[in-house]
C-alpha cells in the first residue's frame, strides 16, 4: 500500500517542481520543446500591471464574500441548530445550493441579475430604486459573483457551524446564566469562543477557494462557450486563474505562453501558503482550543475540533 | 425531537411557547422559499411557453409545456454523449479515488515505516497547493501521450487517489480499534486481508460519505475539464451548458432546461443521500 502513498505525492510534488522549472522557459506549446528564458517571466510578472488588478479584484471577492458567508452560515446554523421538529427539513433546503454545479448556479443567477427581465431588479424597483447593472457594471459585477457565491455555500458554513454549536456544553451556558450574563453576553463570552476553531476553518478553506475562483466568474460573465471571453466587464472579475488561463493558452495577450502561465500559478500558491501561514500564526490571538472557563478542579472539556 | 412527543408538547405548551413556534416556523418558511427560490424559479421557466417566460405569476407554469428540452436537444445535438462523458468520468474517478485513497489512507494509520511523519506531513501541505501549481506540467505530460480530449487526464490521477481523501481516510481509521486487526494477524491474515475484510466492511460510513462527496465534485467540476476537453465531443455536461450562454442570451428557456438536467441526477443522489453527503462535509470539518 506504500505505492499508493507515494504515487499520491508523486502527482502533486513532482509537478511542483516541473512547474517551477516551466517557470524559466518559454513555449507557445507550437514550438517542439521550451526555450530557456531565466528570471524573464518573473521580472514580466513583477512588472505586469494586470497582476494588482486581478489580485484587486480577488481582494474585492474576498471582502464581500467571505465576510458574508461567515456571518449569514451562522445565522443559518444559530436558526437550525436546535432539535426541533422541521429543523431538518429547513437544514436541507438551505444545503441544497451546495451540491449544484457553479456553472448551473451561475448560469440561473445570471438571469436573476439581469437588468432588464431579471426578477432582482423588478423586485429593487418595487421599492423605487434605479436598479444597479449587476453584472454589467464594473463597481457591482465583483460583489455580485460574491454573492452568489455565498448563497451556494451557505449550507456548507452552516452544517459545519451546527456541529459546533451543538458541541457547546450547556452547563457552561448555565453557569454564565447563573453568573447573570445576558443572551448576548454568553453568546459573545461563551458561544463564540466556543465556536472559534469553526470560524477559523472556514475563514482559511474561503480564502483558498477565493484565490482560485474560476467556475462562477466563467458562468456569469463569459460571452461565448470557453472561458477565454470571461472576466468583464471590463476586466473587473478577472481573476488570477482566469488570467493564467488565458496566458496558458494564448488568448490575445502579448508575452504569454506555458512560462509565464507556471509563474503565475506558482504565484498564487506562495500567495496561498503565505495567506494561510499568517492566518495560522495570528489564530493563537482568536481562537480557541480549550474550554476558556476549565481550571484546577473544573472538568475540561476540549472544543470538538 | 419524534413525532410522538411533539403534540404532547405542544398541548402542555403555554399560548407565548405556542405563539413563538408559529413565529419560528412562519419565520422559517419565508426564508428557505426565498433562498432556494432562484432554483425553482429556473425549473419553472424551463417549462413555460416564451409568451409567459418574463411574467411574474408563473411560478407553477400554465400551460406546461416542454417545448425547451426539445430546443436543447436541437441545440446540443450530442447531450447524450456529454452525458455519458460526465457519468464515466465522475463514477471511475470515485472509485479510483476510493480504492486508492483508502488504500493510502490505512497504510498512513497502521503502519510504521521511516519517514511516515515527514511524509504526512509532506501530506498535509500538498492539500494547500492548488490545482494550478500542477497543472501545467501534468498537461505538457498528458499532450505528450495524446490523451487531451479524453477523459484520462481526469480520471488517471484520481486513480492514484487525492491527498484530501487519502486523509480523510486516514482519519477515519485511527478511530477504528486495532484489536481486530491484531486477532486476524494473528491467525496469519496479512495487511491486504486485513484491510479488505476488516477495515473496508467497517468503514461503510466514511466510503458512502466521502464518495458521494467525488462524485458531486466531479460531476459539477468545470474548470480542469475545460482545459483538457477542449474537442466538442469530449465535453461534459457543465461544458455544454457553458456554451449555451454565447449562442442562445435569449433563450432562457432552452438554457434552465439545461440547468434543469444537468442538475437532475445531483438533485436525486441528494434527495436519497442528503443525510450521507451532509455527514461526510461534517467529517470533512472535523478531518482539519
Amino acid at each position: 500500500m506504500l505505492p499508493q502513498v507515494i504515487g499520491l505525492l508523486a502527482f502533486t510534488a513532482v509537478p511542483l517542481v516541473a512547474s517551477l522549472g516551466y517557470s524559466f522557459t518559454n513555449w507557445d506549446l507550437v514550438a517542439p520543446s521550451p526555450t530557456f528564458v531565466g528570471l524573464d517571466n518573473w521580472q514580466h510578472l513583477l512588472g505586469d500591471d494586470r497582476i494588482p488588478a486581478v489580485l484587486w479584484n480577488t481582494v474585492r471577492f474576498i471582502l464581500v464574500g467571505t465576510s458574508t458567508l461567515l456571518v449569514f452560515s451562522l445565522v443559518a446554523a444559530l436558526l437550525t441548530f436546535t432539535p426541533r421538529r422541521f429543523v431538518g427539513v429547513y437544514r436541507a433546503a438551505l444545503f441544497l445550493p451546495y451540491v449544484l454545479s457553479q456553472i448551473a448556479v451561475g448560469v440561473v443567477w445570471r438571469w436573476m441579475f439581469n437588468s432588464q427581465s431579471g426578477p432582482i431588479s423588478g423586485i429593487w424597483e418595487l421599492f423605487g430604486g434605479t436598479s444597479p447593472d449587476w453584472l454589467l457594471d464594473p463597481a457591482t459585477a465583483m460583489p455580485s459573483i460574491a454573492m452568489v457565491t455565498t448563497w451556494q455555500t451557505i449550507g456548507y458554513g452552516m452544517t459545519l457551524y451546527v456541529a459546533a454549536l451543538q458541541g457547546v456544553p450547556v452547563s457552561l451556558l448555565e453557569a454564565a446564566t447563573i453568573d447573570g450574563a445576558n443572551r448576548w453576553q454568553r453568546f459573545r463570552n461563551v458561544t463564540v469562543p466556543m465556536i472559534s476553531p469553526t470560524v477559523f476553518f472556514l475563514t482559511v478553506t474561503s480564502l483558498i477557494g477565493a484565490f482560485q475562483l474560476f467556475d462562477p466568474v466563467v458562468a456569469m460573465t463569459s460571452a461565448s462557450a470557453g472561458p477565454a471571453t470571461a472576466g468583464g466587464p471590463s476586466n473587473s472579475t478577472r481573476t488570477i486563474v482566469l488570467y493564467m488561463y488565458n496566458q496558458m493558452f494564448n488568448y490575445n495577450e502579448q508575452v504569454s505562453g506555458l512560462g509565464y502561465a507556471a509563474a503565475i500559478a506558482w504565484m498564487l500558491a506562495l500567495l496561498i501558503f503565505l495567506v494561510t501561514a499568517v492566518q495560522f500564526l495570528v489564530s493563537g490571538r482568536w481562537v480557541h482550543y480549550e474550554d476558556p472557563t476549565a481550571s484546577g478542579g473544573r472538568r475540561r472539556r476540549r472544543a470538538r475540533r | 425531537m419524534s413525532a410522538v412527543t411533539a403534540p404532547r408538547a405542544w398541548a402542555r405548551a403555554t399560548t407565548k411557547e405556542r405563539g413563538q413556534t408559529v413565529l419560528y416556523h412562519g419565520f422559517m418558511i419565508v426564508m428557505v422559499f426565498a433562498y432556494i427560490f432562484p432554483a425553482l424559479w429556473a425549473l419553472s421557466m424551463s417549462l413555460r411557453t416564451d409568451e409567459n417566460m418574463y411574467a411574474a405569476d408563473q411560478l407553477i407554469p400554465h400551460p406546461i409545456t416542454f417545448e425547451h428540452y426539445h430546443r436543447l436537444f436541437e441545440a446540443l445535438p450530442e447531450l447524450g454523449r456529454y452525458f455519458g462523458n460526465t457519468l464515466l468520468i465522475a463514477v471511475i474517478g470515485t472509485a479510483g479515488t476510493l480504492l486508492s485513497s483508502s488504500m493510502a489512507g490505512y497504510a498512513l494509520a497502521r503502519f510504521r515505516f521511516p519517514g511516515r511523519g515527514t511524509l504526512l506531513a509532506t501530506m498535509l501541505l500538498t492539500l494547500m497547493v492548488p490545482v494550478h501549481a500542477t497543472l501545467i506540467p501534468q498537461y505538457v505530460i498528458f499532450r505528450e501521450l495524446g490523451w487531451l480530449n479524453s477523459p484520462l487526464p481526469i480520471i488517471v490521477p484520481m486513480l492514484f487517489g487525492t491527498p484530501f481523501a487519502s486523509f480523510f481516510f486516514r482519519q477515519y481509521f485511527i478511530t477504528l480499534p486495532g484489536e481486530l486487526e491484531d486477532a486476524a494477524a494473528i491467525d496469519g491474515a496479512g495487511p491486504w486481508r486485513c484491510f479488505f475484510r476488516i477495515i473496508v466492511p467497517l468503514s461503510g460510513p466514511a466510503y458512502l460519505a466521502l464518495g458521494l462527496l467525488t462524485f458531486v465534485s466531479l460531476w459539477n467540476s468545470f474548470y480542469v475539464n475545460s482545459i483538457y476537453l477542449t474537442r466538442q465531443d469530449s465535453w461534459v455536461l457543465t461544458q455544454a451548458l457553458q456554451s449555451l450562454i454565447g449562442r442562445y442570451t435569449a433563450q432562457y428557456g432552452a438554457i434552465m432546461a439545461g440547468v434543469t438536467l444537468v442538475s437532475l441526477p445531483i438533485l436525486v443522489a441528494y434527495l436519497f443521500f442528503q443525510r450521507w453527503i451532509v455527514r461526510g462535509i461534517s467529517m470533512t470539518g472535523l478531518a482539519n
